[in-house]
């Protein structure tokens, strides 16, 4: 069953992927403002699909919104937040290496990955920390827990999106080669939406079950709260171990 | 319990969902009936970012020196994946025999691997399939990418759980 949904997508992004390709090569001989925008509007579409597999902190996402009583609005600001994160990291990575390190650049692409990975594993475990803390004090003071500080929030999207994707690197390398910047850089930004809004998505189911359980996970509330940050914070610490 | 397990194993793995393409284009050279060549030809965009590196000398083709060292780091790299490649003779998974003649190409700015497969058994003794357990790269296999020599052959779709691969099989052959 998992296997049929991945072929799926994968069918899907191998189709998505040959267009991106064919039409950016093309455009290098002529550029019209419909063929542009056409590559832009397939990147996102193709982000879309991307992050519908595996990785890119879904779990993270559905987990903090385990252990937090938010809104739907709340879980599209975390995809929004994502996305700026995932296309800036994927951008100052790639212009970053391709420029100052232009020659070996796909060894230090996997040692600059590994370096983002264990960075982000380490930020995920400091907001599982946060968030048990707050689920603990937030116990004390029951009237305190709905407000909520936006920090964690940023650390979720940040841990989440400081990893740079490599299939918006390799849109980016890609527009390098062709010398087309402008383009390169408006279909990650266009791709990084995309993947957004699917990262979006797996907070909202992560709410929606959450409302469902309604009255009844309310008295126990606190347990799910401190389960949700356990998981979070388990998360972080599987992520770096796999990175040693 | 198990779906969770699997949905936590899954995710965790951050990096792995395809991000490279590989077109799998195999053929049975006539001259030896048990030598099965295996061209794969990388997606454009992949193709681009690795040529920009390998193609030293940057003419637009791989020469001799450039095939070496692609041969000695890159194509060496999948020792360990077993080159995405399973053979099965007689229904029981066996090594793959080590890929002779590696040659790698430019065609249609796309970068391709080709390299032969000598087999110690009869073709219909065989089948094979193909797919990276890590999910890193996707292998894709279509009717139209096999050149049997008239061997009639079939493609299906294998679920592995964790990927998804392809089979092929010879049929009717004497």
């Amino acid at each position: 069953m998992y296997s049929d949904f991945l072929h799926q997508i994968t069918s899907w992004q191998y189709e998505l992927n040959r267009f991106i390709s064919s039409h950016m090569r093309q455009m290098q001989d002529e550029t019209s403002l419909s063929s542009f925008l056409v590559v832009i509007g397939v990147a996102f579409i193709y982000g879309l699909v991307h992050a519908a597999g595996p990785g890119h902190g879904k779990a993270l996402v559905a987990f903090y919104f385990t252990s937090n009583k938010s809104d739907y609005k709340k879980a599209f600001k975390m995809g929004y937040l994502i996305s700026v994160f995932h296309a800036l990291s994927a951008l100052i990575f790639t212009f970053g290496i391709y420029f100052i390190l232009e020659k070996m650049f796909r060894k230090n692409f996997n040692e600059f990955s590994n370096i983002a990975m264990m960075i982000s594993a380490v930020m995920i475990m400091m907001v599982g920390i946060y968030l048990l803390y707050e689920a603990y004090t937030g116990r004390k003071h029951k009237e305190k827990r709905i407000t909520k500080t936006s920090k964690s929030e940023l650390g979720v999207a940040f841990s989440a999106g400081v990893v740079p994707c490599p299939g918006v690197m390799t849109i980016v390398l890609f527009s390098i080669v062709l010398g087309q910047y402008t383009l390169g850089i408006l279909s990650a930004i266009a791709m990084s939406i995309g993947m957004g809004i699917t990262i979006s998505l797996a907070g909202i189911f992560s709410i929606a079950l959450n409302k469902k359980a309604g009255s009844f996970l309310n008295s126990y509330g606190f347990i799910l709260e401190m389960f949700g940050a356990s998981l979070v914070f388990g998360l972080g610490l599987v992520l770096l171990l796999a990175q040693i | 319990m198990k779906k969770l397990i699997l949905f936590l194993i899954i995710s965790t793995s951050l990096l792995s969902h395809p991000h490279t393409f590989i077109d799998v284009y195999p053929t049975i050279k006539k001259d030896k009936a048990n030598a099965i060549n295996f061209k794969w030809k990388l997606d454009e965009m992949t193709s681009s970012i690795l040529i920009m590196e390998l193609d030293k000398n940057m003419d637009g083709k791989i020469d001799d020196k450039e095939n070496k060292y692609i041969e000695d780091e890159y194509f060496s790299m999948f020792v360990p994946y077993s080159y995405y490649t399973y053979m099965f003779v007689k229904g029981q998974k066996l090594n793959l025999p080590t890929p002779k003649n590696f040659e790698a190409t430019i065609e249609d700015h796309r970068l391709c691997y080709a390299f032969d497969i000598y087999i110690d058994a009869q073709l219909k003794d065989i089948y094979f399939e193909f797919g990276d357990t890590d999910y890193y790269n996707a292998l894709i296999l279509k009717d139209e990418f096999v050149d049997a020599k008239g061997i009639k052959t079939k493609i299906t779709g294998v679920d592995n759980d964790f990927y998804y691969g392809y089979k092929l099989e010879f049929l009717d052959v004497q």
